[in-house]
Formats: structure tokens, C-alpha cells, sequence
């Protein structure tokens, strides 16, 4: 828009029509990742769009006695039995409570269907590829080591996970086989 | 001699002309067939190729007065309509079946000229039939006719060969357990239903139309009920279809051993759900080999005390008050109790510190089996709680009877089905649970004065003993600082043991539907599988056996 | 009168028992054409116009009696000789496929001479009247 220079907010606006724009015409200059980003305590979390299946508000979660610590329960998913995962447990963050804006972000890991508990979600976010970096040193501990690189963007800071990581089945105490 | 009554009676010299070749080349394609299910190959080629032979045997031999050649073809071509459906994965009888019903073809048509006795053709034609009829559910029949139409025109005989088998189809069991899984959300459905129409009754009272549609819901209840009867029964199978493979292994591992070893069979005819038959397989096979290898004493061992060279290894099953028990007993040495008991007590688990522990409590112990010197010592346990945890697993139960140089006896007790468990619902701290019926002797009202504290353990009197009455928050790790009101306890029962447990409400009975565990919840030893209950909510059945243990992790 | 038929099925021992057929009682000095396939029946079809009446089997190689009903009728050829459809099995819609293809009558396996002796009155009864 060539003239007098219009205010901020219209900017953003040539921008987003401009970008939406190059994504119909189908060849964005720079590759972009989809991601499904969530808020657990602070921090904004993003795992590929790719993984999510659908995301849901936390339905009547039924306890399973001597489950592993860091699921939260099982729930009925249209008569499927989802497991609930406390992703909070498995990122080392205490436990919350949940509150109206929390969800289950049903996820498919190579077939394995899985429900996280999240504080909210935020939206899908197209990222450019170059907006992605690897993580810090400090973040990148062994035991940290689903934490697979840092997206900053628009002034956002976006944690991307390894959910297949994250998730590592635990050793369950009993190692013995039932068939 | 041939009919003397047929008009074409001279003709038999072309009958075998034109037949025996026709029937040569069905038994040669037959033993093709079995050889290539048994390498998990596809053999619907083969057997459409077959169609067209067997069918003018068929003919030949109805026109030439033949009847166990006509009888024996039909029945094979029955077999054959049915397999072509299912020529990648049929069960291991089908081969061995349409084996036999070739050569018997070809010895019958070779014999034409001297009109053979029909004995041997109607004994097949009745195997056929019972092997037919074993897949056959009215339920299934409309399934044939819609595949026939869609066959019509790529084999013209093919079409006639279905029409005979019409009442008979054989299923992918896949499908099955697809249409358990359906009637399993009917099931929860109509529990649903039934819960609002009762919500709606006591609200608004017993309206006309409320019992109108309270009707409605029993009668669909009752619908649904007889719908899973004929699903169950449908995906029953003798216990013959995984022992038959057990005499060789018997044998070899006898050989193996160098001990001579005789297998009695008997009960294959006892009917299983598939899915505990594929699960029982495995640890029966543990208990046959157990039998040979520590069991059974070797000739010259037998001779020096008596018996026969020769040891005896019998595998019963029988129907028993809707559960199936398998016995797999030996005449051998017995086990040793002193050995076991010895090493029981190194392992911490001795007669002091847990009251009342039977040899069957040290015998399926986790270490105790697997450490060698004890199967030096007793002879017997390798992997013994391996085969107790499938046991379990499967909602069943496992028991030891032995006498020193006599034998040994294992007793199995199992569900003869597994999807689908009936239940008391109770309710402990806010959640709720499924109880097996099978394991539930009684509930009983819990009045404060009832239930004693005897070392800390809560007893009660209970059908003129005293049993332990423990907690259901204690038991499921659930306990709040101030427990709601237990009001009632349930007396669990399971190979031989009672006890009680403490839960806040009797929810009520329900089929429910045994989803497995999700693997992301480890194994919970007190939680053999989940279900959905009525009003939507997931619901953790409770492993009674387990419960009865006292609940601790194994291992 | 001498009579002529044409008898097509791929079994050998079928053409055997029509000859024995054909060679006795009320049908005796009747003369009969064999072929062991549609195709060839059809052939022997269309070289005979004078045959009294064709059996024809349903199931066999080449090309099936079906097959041979519905090219006949494709083509109009010699519509007055009367088929006889015969199979060991047939169910109603087969039954009723073969008469829209031209089938004048049903012959079920297995058979006896006199059924077909029945078969060859009604056949010249029928030509008679209509003719």
C-alpha cells in the first residue's frame, strides 16, 4: 500500500493478507512448520500438527490404582479407553489442578493414541523455518532431552517437544510378561 | 458291483476313465493346498482351479448311481465354497480335512466298478459337516449371499458351489471381535438408556408412557442379551483346535529327556472363546513339559520304585458351572515341599511372616521358580509364576494338589469367554469398580459393631468362620483423610480364599465389556482391564484372584 | 421318424450316456451330433438347422451354456430348436437367467432316459401345434 505511512495494526494486517496470500498461491518462500501449541504453566509448548489428532476439554477422568505416577487417568473417547498423561509430571513441573481452560490433546505417536493434559491451548501456529533454532545448552540436559529445538517468533518463545521422548514408556516395576 | 438299476451301469469303465484323472488331480491340488496354509500362503487359486473338476465328478457320479463319490465331492465342494473365502488364514483342520477327502475320493472312484460301500464317505461327509456347522451362527447367514452375487460371473461354478453352503460361512475372526466391540457399545448404550428411563421414573413417577418406554428398554435389554449369547457361542472352538499339536511336542521333549512318556487327551470337545484359547496355548504347553521334564522319572527311576517304565501325562478339560477347568496331572515323583518350602523361607517368604502360606502360594512365587538349584532340588517350578501370571491374566485360577512319588496336578480355572464380564459395580472414594460376579460370594451390609480389629486387621464373622475385611481405599491407595461412609462389604472368593472388602455403595450388576489396559498404564496388578459403564464413565475391573493375594506387585 | 440332436458337454462319459440314450427304446436310430464345448457347440448349431433338439450343459470350458444361449439369441440363430439346459445344480435365478437367454426347458442332474424321452415328446408335441 503505497502512500502516507498507515498505523502499526494495518501493517500486520498487509502482512497477514500478503502471507496468506503467498500460502494460496501454494509456494511459500520459506518453509514453514505447523505446529499445535500449548501453555503449561509459563511456558508455550508446540509439538508438530501432524501428531495431534484433536483436542479436547477434559472429560470425567476415572483413576487407575497403581498406574504410573504421571498418569492422570483413563477416559471414555467415544468408547475408546484414552489414557491421560500428565505432561506436566513427565516435564518435570508439579501437578495442577484443572481449570475450565485446561485440555486433552488426543496425540498419535506411531499409533499409540494418548491424551495430554495441558493448562490451555493456545492455537495452530505456522512457524517459518528459520525461525527455528536449536535449544540452549542449559535446557538440553539429559533428562531434558525431549526438548528437540526453540522457536522464537513474533515475539513468542516456543518450546517444541519430541512427544516420543517425552512420553518413554517408564520401566513399570513389575518387568514380568502376561500373555 | 454297479447299481443294476442304472440305466448307464455299463458305463463305468468310462466313469473311472473320465474320473479317476479329474480325482487325481483334486487330491494332488488338496495336498498343495494344506501345504500352503501351513506356509501362510494363499491357496484360493488352487481351489478355484479344483471347482471345476470336482463338479463333474460330482455330476458323473450322480448320474451313474455312485453315491458315496457323488456324497463325497459334495461335501468337498461344500468345504471348498466355504474356504475360498478364507483361503489365506482357515483353521489348521481345513487342510488336513480336504487331505483326507481327496485321497478318499480317489480310492472311491479307482473302486467304482465294485459300487463301494458308502461307510467311509458318510463318516467324511459328517466331518465336513460338523467342521462346517462349527463356524455356522443364523446370525451370519445373510453374509454368503451378498459375497455370492458379488462372485456371479467370475466363476461360473463357483455360484453353484456357494448356493449348497449358504448356511454356512466362515468368518475372519477379526470380525468378530469387531462386532463384540459394537454390540459392547450397544450394551453400554442401552445401560445408559436404562439408567435415564429409571432418572425419568423417579422424577415424574410411573406414568403411562414412562413404563411405555421402560418396557421398551427391558425388551431391548433382553434383545441384546440373546444377541451376545449367539456372538459368544459363535466364537467358541473346541480346545482340540490348539492341544491337537501338543502329542508331537509331548513326544519330543520326552525323547529330549529320554524318558518314555504316554499323553492321555481328553475334553477337546470343551468348547473356549478363541481369545482364551489363544492365550492358554502357552502355559498349558509350560505345564506338559514341567510334567515330562521334573514330573515323570526316568525308566529305570520308575522300575526302582515300582511303576510302570512308562509315565502317564493327562490333559482333561470339562464344562464346570460356566468356567471351563483343565487338569494336567503326572504320575511322577510329586513335587518336593520341603525343598520348596526351604526355599521359600530364603526368599523371606516363610510360614511365619505371612500366615497360612500353602505350598500353592510358594510354588507360583516369582523367584522361587526360576532359580536353578530349586529345580534341581524340587524337580519342579521352572517359570511357574510366568504360567500363574497368563493364568490371572486370563481371569482364571491356578491350584496344586501333589503327593510325594504319586504325582503331581495342576488345576486350571477359566472363563470360557473373555470380552464380556459380569459385575457388581461398587463405588470406593468416589470412583467405581467392576467386581467379577464369578469371584463375588456376598455383599454384606456393614454395621460398625460387625467388624472387628484384631491386629490391626479388620475381621468379621462371615457364614460361621472369621474372614480379614480390608479396606477398598486401603486396597486401591485411594484413602482421603476422612473416608466416606463404607457401608458395605463385599466377600470375595477365588481359589479357596475369602476375604472382604470395604466399598462406600453397591452400584449395581452390569455386563461390562472388558477393554484391555492401555500399556502407557504399566501393570497394575489389582486392574485387569476397563470398561465403560452406563453412565459413560470408565470404570477399572478389579483382578479378584489379585485382590485376594493382598494386591502387591509381583516381581 | 428320425430324429437328430445335438448333445454338448465337456464330459465324455455324459456324451457316452446320451449315445446309450438315443440308441434305445422310443428314441432308437435317432442321430446325434457331439461336442465337448460351447464353441464347438455352437458351431454344430449353425451347421444343423434340422436338429430336433439340443442339450446343452451349463458348466463347462471354452464356452458355458449360458454363454452359448445368449450369443445364439444375439444372433438370432435357428430360434425354433428347442435347448435344454442341463446342470447339476441351479439355483431360481439361474433358472430364470437361463430361460431369458432362451432356455426352452430345465434338465437337473442326475437324469434318467425317460426323462429325456419325456423332454423330446413335449418338444415335437410343441413344435407341432405351433407349427
Amino acid at each position: 500500500m503505497p502512500g502516507e505511512s498507515p498505523p502499526s495494526g494495518l501493517l500486520d494486517f498487509a502482512a497477514a493478507v500478503a502471507a496468506a496470500a503467498t500460502e494460496e498461491a501454494g509456494s511459500a518462500p520459506v518453509p514453514e512448520r505447523h505446529l499445535l501449541t500449548f501453555m503449561l504453566e509459563r511456558e508455550e509448548f508446540g509439538i508438530p500438527i501432524t501428531q495431534v489428532r484433536e483436542v479436547i476439554r477434559v472429560p470425567e477422568l476415572t483413576r487407575v490404582p497403581q498406574a504410573p505416577a504421571h498418569v492422570r487417568g483413563v477416559a471414555n473417547l467415544r468408547g475408546r479407553i484414552l489414557a491421560v498423561v500428565e505432561l506436566r509430571a513427565r516435564l518435570g513441573l508439579a501437578a495442577a489442578e484443572v481449570s475450565p481452560r485446561s485440555r486433552i490433546v488426543v496425540v498419535d505417536i506411531r499409533g499409540r493414541v494418548l491424551g495430554l493434559l495441558v493448562d490451555a491451548v493456545s492455537q495452530v501456529t505456522k512457524v517459518p523455518e528459520t525461525a527455528v533454532a536449536p535449544p540452549p545448552e542449559e535446557v538440553r540436559t539429559a533428562e531434558a532431552d525431549y526438548v528437540t529445538a526453540v522457536v522464537r517468533w513474533q515475539s513468542r518463545m516456543i518450546i517444541l517437544l519430541d512427544l516420543e521422548k517425552a512420553l518413554a514408556p517408564t520401566e513399570s516395576p513389575s518387568s514380568q510378561v502376561d500373555r | 458291483m454297479t447299481d443294476e438299476t442304472n440305466p448307464f451301469g455299463e458305463l463305468v469303465e468310462e466313469y473311472v476313465l473320465e474320473c479317476l484323472p479329474l480325482a487325481e488331480q483334486v487330491a494332488d491340488a488338496f495336498v498343495a493346498v494344506e501345504r500352503c496354509w501351513r506356509e501362510g500362503e494363499d491357496a484360493s487359486a488352487l481351489l478355484t482351479a479344483i471347482a471345476g473338476p470336482l463338479h463333474t465328478i460330482k455330476g458323473n457320479s450322480a448320474m451313474m448311481g455312485l453315491a458315496a463319490m457323488r456324497d463325497t465331492a459334495h461335501a468337498l465342494e461344500d468345504a471348498c465354497g466355504v474356504l475360498r473365502h478364507d483361503a489365506e488364514s482357515p483353521d489348521p483342520a481345513a487342510g488336513a480335512l480336504l487331505a483326507a477327502g481327496g485321497s478318499l475320493l480317489v480310492e472311491l472312484v479307482r473302486r467304482a466298478r465294485d459300487n463301494p460301500e458308502a461307510d467311509e464317505a458318510l463318516e467324511f461327509v459328517e466331518r465336513v459337516r460338523q467342521w462346517l456347522a462349527r463356524g455356522a451362527s443364523p446370525a451370519l447367514e445373510t453374509q454368503p449371499e451378498r459375497r455370492r452375487t458379488e462372485r456371479r460371473g467370475t466363476a461360473s461354478s463357483a455360484g453353484q458351489a456357494d448356493d449348497r453352503s449358504a448356511s454356512v460361512v466362515r468368518v475372519d475372526f477379526r470380525r468378530l471381535d469387531a462386532m463384540l466391540e459394537i454390540l459392547g457399545e450397544g450394551l453400554i448404550q442401552q445401560a445408559a438408556l436404562t439408567e435415564s428411563v429409571r432418572g425419568l421414573t423417579r422424577r415424574i413417577g410411573p406414568a403411562d408412557q414412562v413404563s411405555r418406554l421402560d418396557q421398551a428398554v427391558v425388551a431391548l435389554e433382553k434383545t441384546l442379551k440373546r444377541l451376545e449369547s449367539t456372538l459368544m457361542e459363535t466364537r467358541l472352538l473346541p480346545l482340540s483346535t490348539v492341544v491337537s499339536r501338543f502329542p508331537r511336542l509331548v513326544r519330543d521333549t520326552a525323547e529330549a529327556e529320554g524318558k518314555r512318556v504316554r499323553l492321555l487327551l481328553s475334553g477337546g470337545e470343551t468348547p473356549l472363546d478363541k481369545a482364551v484359547l489363544d492365550r492358554l496355548s502357552e502355559p498349558v504347553l509350560h505345564l506338559l513339559t514341567n510334567a515330562i521334564v521334573h514330573g515323570i522319572e526316568s525308566p529305570g527311576e520308575r522300575r526302582a520304585v515300582g511303576k510302570s517304565d512308562e509315565g502317564t501325562v493327562r490333559l482333561t478339560a470339562a464344562p464346570e458351572a460356566g468356567r471351563v477347568v483343565i487338569r494336567v496331572s503326572d504320575d511322577g515323583r510329586g513335587l518336593d515341599e520341603q525343598a520348596i518350602r526351604r526355599k521359600g523361607e530364603s526368599l523371606g517368604r516363610d510360614g511365619r511372616s505371612e500366615s497360612g502360606l500353602a505350598l500353592r502360594d510358594l510354588i507360583f512365587l516369582p523367584g522361587l521358580s526360576t532359580a536353578p538349584q530349586v529345580s534341581a532340588l524340587a524337580g519342579r517350578g521352572v517359570g511357574l509364576d510366568v504360567v500363574a501370571g497368563a493364568i490371572h491374566a486370563l481371569g482364571g485360577t491356578i491350584d496344586v494338589e501333589t503327593a510325594p512319588g504319586a504325582g503331581t496336578s495342576f488345576t486350571l480355572s477359566l472363563p470360557v469367554t473373555l470380552a464380556i464380564v459380569r459385575s457388581l459395580i461398587v463405588e470406593v472414594d468416589q470412583e467405581r469398580y467392576a467386581l467379577p460376579l464369578a469371584h463375588v460370594a456376598e455383599t454384606v451390609r456393614a454395621e460398625p459393631e460387625a467388624i472387628r480389629q484384631i491386629n490391626h486387621r479388620g475381621v468379621a464373622a462371615w457364614r460361621g468362620g472369621l474372614i480379614h475385611v480390608a479396606d477398598g481405599g486401603d486396597v486401591l491407595e485411594t484413602r482421603q483423610a476422612r473416608p466416606a461412609g463404607r457401608r458395605f462389604y463385599v466377600v470375595m472368593a477365588a481359589a479357596g480364599r475369602r476375604r472382604g472388602l470395604l466399598v462406600d455403595r453397591l452400584v449395581g450388576h452390569q455386563d461390562v465389556v472388558v477393554k484391555s489396559l492401555d500399556p502407557e498404564l504399566g501393570r497394575p496388578v489389582l486392574v485387569s482391564g476397563t470398561t465403560i459403564l452406563g453412565d459413560g464413565r470408565v470404570a477399572c475391573i478389579l483382578d479378584a484372584v489379585r485382590l485376594l493375594e493382598g494386591g502387591r506387585r509381583a516381581g | 421318424m428320425r430324429r437328430t440332436f445335438l448333445v454338448i458337454d465337456d464330459s465324455k462319459l455324459h456324451h457316452q450316456m446320451y449315445r446309450l440314450i438315443f440308441s434305445r427304446g422310443t428314441l432308437a436310430g435317432s442321430t446325434v451330433y457331439l461336442a465337448a464345448n460351447g464353441r464347438e457347440g455352437y458351431g454344430l448349431l449353425a451347421a444343423h438347422p434340422e436338429l430336433s433338439m439340443v442339450f446343452l450343459d451349463l458348466n463347462m470350458p471354452e464356452m458355458n451354456g449360458l454363454e452359448l444361449l445368449e450369443r445364439r439369441r444375439a444372433e438370432a440363430l435357428h430360434l425354433h430348436i428347442p435347448i435344454v439346459l442341463v446342470t447339476t445344480e441351479a439355483t431360481a435365478a439361474d433358472e430364470a437367467r437361463g430361460r431369458a437367454a432362451g432356455a426352452w426347458e430345465y434338465l437337473r442332474k442326475p437324469f434318467q432316459p425317460a426323462d429325456i424321452e419325456r423332454l423330446v415328446e413335449r418338444a415335437v408335441a410343441g413344435s407341432a401345434t405351433a407349427g
